[in-house]
């Protein structure tokens, strides 16, 4: 094979893209890195009063999210077109859920607001950009849904369904970080 | 029928997924259970979420993939 059809070849391809989105990735986790220091070094043992129960629904829907985003990425790469789609479904309703619970729910019923005092502008802040990127990997997932519904997916080249589940597995790394420092760990803050 | 497409392992690696769910939700349990029932276990609390975010990117999101450039569609 010459070098410039090994180049332009799907595999190249491929693990010039995988690169590429890790790096991405890399780069998206300095943002929430730098909201967990802000979180550390403002609130240190504080922490917001928020609804616990509420906590640990969102944090297990997101976690389920990712189970199906899984399932989803598995059945394409085994041609089992009928689970893609049905998870794929299952994976946005969660994460719209999750969007419901925390900017619908939380945000309504916290007792503070983003500029009341610190604690309520660290958690509006991390909770917010997070929501961002929820929000922004349920449009990813429906537009892999329409491709998937017409057909653009195949056992052999499924490459932007790995891109989304790997976002939406990387949004799911970040909430396994935020929630035990904005629900468990510290004192409740008055 | 998609049987001429179909991999080996299919069944397996729908396993695996969902016993790494099973994982990640008992030891959200262990985190929320014990940030209630013994407050001040900061670092503990840490361990946990360090160890899930380990399980997601193993199981979930192959970061051994973009090492060994392995896994090709």
């Amino acid at each position: 094979m010459s070098v410039e059809a090994a180049h332009s070849s799907y595999q190249f391809k491929l693990s010039n893209n995988r690169l590429g989105l890790w790096l991405f990735i890399l780069s998206d986790s300095f943002v929430f890195g730098g909201l967990m220091v802000a979180r550390i070094y403002l609130l240190g043992d504080k922490r917001p009063e928020l609804d616990q129960l509420l906590g640990l629904i969102v944090t297990s829907v997101l976690l389920v999210s990712s189970f199906f985003m899984n399932r989803a990425e598995t059945a394409i790469a085994h041609g089992d077109r009928r689970n893609f789609i049905v998870s794929t479904i299952i994976t946005a309703v969660l994460g719209i859920s999750f969007l419901v619970g925390v900017v619908g729910v939380e945000w309504r019923t916290a007792q503070f607001g983003p500029s009341k005092d610190v604690v309520g502008a660290v958690f509006y802040m991390m909770t917010g950009m997070h929501a961002f990127h929820v929000l922004s990997g349920v449009l990813f997932l429906i537009i892999v849904l329409r491709n998937g519904l017409r057909g653009h997916y195949s056992a052999e080249k499924h490459w932007a369904v790995e891109a989304c589940a790997n976002y939406w597995h990387f949004v799911d790394v970040v909430w396994i970080f935020f929630y035990p420092a904005l629900y468990l760990i510290g004192i409740p803050a008055k | 029928m998609n049987n001429q497409t179909e991999k080996p392992g299919k069944g397996a690696a729908y396993m695996q997924g969902i016993i790494v769910l099973v994982v990640l939700a008992v030891l959200t349990g262990a985190e929320y259970g014990l940030a209630v029932a013994i407050p001040g276990l900061s670092m503990v609390l840490i361990a946990i979420a360090l160890v899930k975010a380990g399980i997601v990117l193993y199981f979930f999101m192959h970061i051994m993939r973009v090492i060994r450039e392995e896994g090709g569609h």
